[in-house]
């Protein structure tokens, strides 16, 4: 299962993740419809003592999130491993209860519709728009498995280099 | 195996999904006194609002008991446990056997002895019955009194309100909220409710209940007479009364179970008696900020709980961390907040607190320290990363190095393990070796 990766050492805060997250999620595709139509992004680039941190969700295995959700809108697809509260019958009504439950404050709130707002790894594309829009390769999508392996390969080829 | 779950809410119905998640093969039973499929009672405001219709409060998909091959006997009522002969006695007189039982019976509302409130009679919100009876008695006027300024009272005032009631809330307390906000927070929520045309009598007592009298009887404008300590008359063709729960643990008394206010569990939620197990609103378990046994009411903290009854009654031992028993979010008009823990602590307490207060923009955040540990914390009007607070409670972590930033608008995960990014990929990579 592919996950959104982060090399903090690697980001260096231009929020063009956020730019794209919003365009993405807003109805003109576009980065200044996005502003227009008020569209929030879902990452959040924080930082910490000026260093760029940016936050996106991690859609745990064991959601907090979901377990804390008393309409049932936040659910974690077992086929993808997507973590979300849009697209289902069950509807999000802005109780909050996952933003008091998520440890990483990846949750926010939708100003336009009051309900909760967190990354859906953008169903429509193949890969998400904020990975897609980094420039800095910080962010990376891909299995934790296959990233461990090349992480593993690449460490034995500069050990053998050295060797 | 036979698993038989009696309760159909936040515990009940996530046990049953986890337990055929993790046995395809064994029966399941769902037993309910509610003849309806599973529905949220936290949305039950939303349906007396009118904002979410009545198919609209299941929290699962409309054939969750189908799609899970799970039996369900629903508008039957478990009267008796017969631990050693392991069967449930039903009202009809049937029995129904068990291997393994859950008592995720939740809990009911309590009457409080107000004078009068037999006249008037005792109308509480707690299930669709409930809701049903109030949008009922809404036909006669628009007038409510709504006794208790708690989460439920509040939201249920603030749902009539929506539909277009003139509605007042009386609550005994200084301030509305008292369980779980201070008075600095309950100010900012009381005016957000106060400009929705809500009106709170708060620090009154209510003396007297008086039903219609006289002519006033007659007709279909009937008014009550809600009287306050201080004289105050309020008029309401309906009155409702949100004064607190008790943990409905009626089935177990007999059977050896120990009961405190609530089933005692451990932290497998097994009972006292063997091959009996309690979740939710009905069970008492290890509260995480005072280390004592306590109820533990809220959504989030049912469904762990259920979860891992679940877990533990299909023989895979998971324990239960304990649990945070006060922790809520609400927004009614357009506020939000969020408070847990120990969370209206103040000095005089030998507790260490911190505070931001932005009354022109409606922004409080408090934190609750003991020795360098966040024992509580209130969030109102600006929430982001307040579930970062929440966890370093839940943690109980030493936060002496972080402390400075706590109330920062800016205080984010990432101060949490400074080098954290690295060291979790690492942690990753040796998960998946």
């Amino acid at each position: 299962m592919k996950e959104i990766l982060l090399d903090y050492d690697k980001c260096n805060g231009c929020m063009a993740c956020a730019q794209a997250c919003a365009a993405e999620h807003s109805e003109s595709k576009t980065i200044v419809g996005a502003i227009l139509e008020g569209v929030r992004p879902r990452i959040f680039v924080q930082s910490v003592d000026g260093k760029p941190f940016p936050i996106i969700c991690r859609h745990c295995e064991d959601a907090p999130c979901v377990d804390a959700c008393m309409a049932g809108a936040m659910q974690k697809d077992p086929e993808t491993g997507v973590v979300t509260n849009e697209g289902h019958a069950e509807a999000c009504v802005g109780c909050w209860m996952c933003i008091m439950a998520c440890p990483y404050g990846a949750v926010d709130r939708d100003y336009r519709s009051n309900t909760a707002l967190k990354c859906d790894r953008c169903p429509e594309r193949e890969i998400p728009a904020c990975v897609a829009s980094c420039p800095n390769n910080a962010l990376f999508y891909t299995d934790v498995n296959v990233y461990a392996d090349a992480r593993r390969t690449a460490e034995g080829r500069r050990l053998l280099a050295i060797g | 195996m036979r698993y038989l779950i009696i309760g159909s809410s936040a515990a009940g119905i996530k046990a049953a999904e986890t337990l055929r998640g993790l046995d395809r093969e064994a029966s399941i039973t769902v037993l309910s006194e509610e003849n309806e499929p599973p529905y949220s009672r936290c949305l039950l405001p939303e349906y007396l609002s009118g904002k979410k219709s009545r198919e609209e409060l299941t929290f699962r998909a409309g054939n969750f008991f189908k799609d899970n091959n799970i039996e369900t006997m629903l508008g039957e009522r478990a009267v008796y446990v017969d631990p050693a002969g392991q069967e449930v006695i039903l009202e009809s007189g049937e029995a129904v056997g068990y291997d393994k039982l859950l008592v995720a019976t939740g809990a009911s509302s309590t009457c409080p002895p107000l004078p009068g409130i037999d006249k008037v009679g005792f109308t509480g919100i707690r299930n669709l019955d409930d809701a049903d009876l109030i949008l009922n008695r809404c036909r006669s006027g628009n007038k409510a009194v709504v006794i208790g300024g708690g989460f439920v009272g509040l939201e249920t005032a603030y749902a009539l309100n929506r539909r277009g009631l003139d509605v007042a809330v009386v609550e005994l307390a200084p301030h509305i909220l008292a369980l779980q906000f201070d008075a600095t927070a309950a100010e900012i929520l009381a005016n957000d409710m106060k400009q929705s045309g809500i009106k709170i009598y708060a620090g009154t007592a209510t003396r007297e209940l008086r039903p219609p009298e006289g002519l006033g009887r007659l007709g279909s404008e009937a008014e009550n007479t809600v009287v306050l300590d201080d004289g105050t008359e309020l008029k309401a063709h309906l009155v409702l009364t949100c004064t607190g729960t008790k943990p409905n643990v009626e089935l177990l008394v007999g059977t050896g179970a120990e009961i405190n206010r609530g089933i005692v569990v451990n932290e497998y939620m097994e009972t006292t008696v063997p091959n009996i197990y309690a979740a939710g609103d009905a069970c008492e378990s290890t509260d995480l900020v005072s280390g004592e046994k306590g109820l533990t009411p809220i959504w989030p903290n049912a469904v762990i709980q259920g979860k891992t009854a679940a877990y533990n009654m299909a023989g895979r031992p998971r324990k239960v961390s304990p649990l945070l028993g006060l922790q809520n979010a609400v927004e009614f008009r357009e506020v939000p907040a969020i408070a847990a823990g120990l969370s209206t602590s103040g000095p005089q307490d030998g507790l260490e607190i911190l505070t931001v207060h932005q009354p022109t923009r409606g922004i409080y955040r408090k934190i609750v320290l003991e020795e360098n540990v966040i024992k509580g914390m209130i969030f109102v009007g600006n929430i982001q990363n307040a579930g970062v607070i929440a966890a370093l409670i839940r943690k109980q972590a030493d936060v002496s190095k972080i402390k400075d930033k706590l109330l920062d608008y800016s205080f984010n995960y990432g101060y949490l393990w400074p080098g954290m990014v690295k060291k979790e990929l690492e942690e990753m990579e040796a998960e998946a070796v």
